[in-house]
């Protein structure tokens, strides 16, 4: 199937919102990860909290609602690898996305 | 729950994929199986089984499952005016030979390794509640009636075998086979039997008339809907670019509207348009 070309034809447009709307669903996904018994979202919130805290371990509400105690240290270095990861890609589509204004 | 599940893993769990296909007089849902098993193996690494009938099977298959699992089909639902074979599902927990099993409809394309992480969560049994229309991200969830429970769906599930999984599998049964008592009961429509409104209520039923959070996959299932269409972007066989088309109908006429999409899972409510798409493929 020739995409680019049933596109011409059909005469269609290209939705920015809902290509925008798809972005958000894909990478939000990816930013939710499985770690120390608990399932979290890579969020500026709980790698800022991680971040300010000095402790070795924490508890912390996952995103099930469960408590969970975890190393502080450890779950910190995994948000941020994959919020830097996920966030970069993100950004990268978007401005491919863009160009098709 | 943590500590159970940690023991689980302990002992060297097999996991894989479980497939329902059943041929119609409109649709060859064994060919949909064999396009969505290629995809399983490829993008996710697990082996697949598929429980069909002996009808369905071709002469020449294009794609060797893990194991094939014959049973005798309940062919009394009707939906567009033809036979549609989706009863029995509740069967998956006692025919998967895995421990840790995904179920997937067949129109549901892979398209990633995301389902993997179905098997991390601190859950025996998960399953979606919320879903997403690629071109219409508004759209309102599906609720079984007007003062009902939301739907869940059976599209994608992921269980474990352990007791509590295989007393929902019991619940989904029992209702399949009172359809009609809880039709009644929950104000939907009894007519077309849905794995998805049986679900609902047997994952209720088994978690004591509650929702449990852990068991809902935390992202939302993407569906391609009504009026849209989706093509791949090449022939390649694990393409994983795709131009989702959608007809947007504004004062009585037709303006056409497209996204391109990549490594990303979507469930194609579509069938004609899934036939078209696993056979330019």
């Amino acid at each position: 199937m020739d995409t680019k070309l049933l596109i011409s034809e059909a005469k269609a447009r290209f939705n920015h919102n809902s290509a925008k709307a798809y972005l958000k669903e894909k990478y939000e996904t990816r930013l939710i990860i499985a770690e120390q018994g608990g399932l979290w979202r890579a969020n500026l919130e709980t790698i800022n909290f991680l971040n300010g805290s000095t402790a070795e371990f924490v508890i912390l509400v996952d995103t099930f609602e469960n408590p969970v105690e975890v190393n502080r240290k450890e779950l910190l270095q995994k948000l941020v690898e994959t919020y830097d990861t996920v966030m970069r890609e993100w950004y990268n589509e978007w401005i491919d996305l863009e160009k098709k204004r | 729950m943590v500590q159970r599940m940690d023991r689980l893993r302990e002992k060297e769990m097999s996991r894989g994929a479980l497939l329902f296909a059943f041929n119609s007089p409109k649709y060859n849902y064994y060919k949909m199986a064999e396009f969505t098993a290629k995809r399983i193996n490829h993008f996710l690494g697990l082996p697949v089984t598929l429980v069909t009938d002996e009808n369905s099977l071709p002469e020449v298959p294009n794609f060797k499952f893990d194991n094939i699992v014959l049973v005798e089909p309940d062919k009394n639902n009707i939906r567009d005016y033809t036979v549609w074979i989706n009863k029995g599902r509740y069967q998956a927990y006692a025919l998967s030979p895995y421990d840790e099993t995904i179920l997937l409809d067949t129109d549901y394309v892979v398209n990633s390794n995301k389902l993997l992480q179905t098997f991390d969560l601190d859950t025996d049994f998960c399953c979606h509640d919320t879903t997403s229309f690629f071109m219409n991200p508004k759209a309102s969830q599906e609720l079984l009636s007007a003062y009902s429970f939301k739907t869940l769906w059976a599209t994608v599930i992921t269980f474990k075998k352990t007791q509590r999984a295989k007393q929902i599998f019991e619940c989904l049964e029992m209702i399949q086979n009172n359809y009609e008592h809880y039709a009644n009961i929950h104000s939907f429509i009894a007519g077309v039997y849905r794995n998805d409104y049986g679900l609902t209520l047997a994952l209720r039923i088994a978690n004591g008339h509650t929702m449990v959070k852990n068991d809902i996959i935390p992202w939302n299932l993407m569906h391609v809907g009504k009026n849209t269409s989706v093509y791949a972007d090449n022939n390649n066989e694990f393409n994983t670019e795709y131009t989702i088309m959608f007809d947007n109908w504004q004062r009585g006429k037709i303006r056409k509207e497209y996204i391109n999409i990549k490594d990303m899972d979507f469930h194609v409510m579509n069938k004609e348009n899934f036939m078209e798409l696993i056979t330019n493929e």
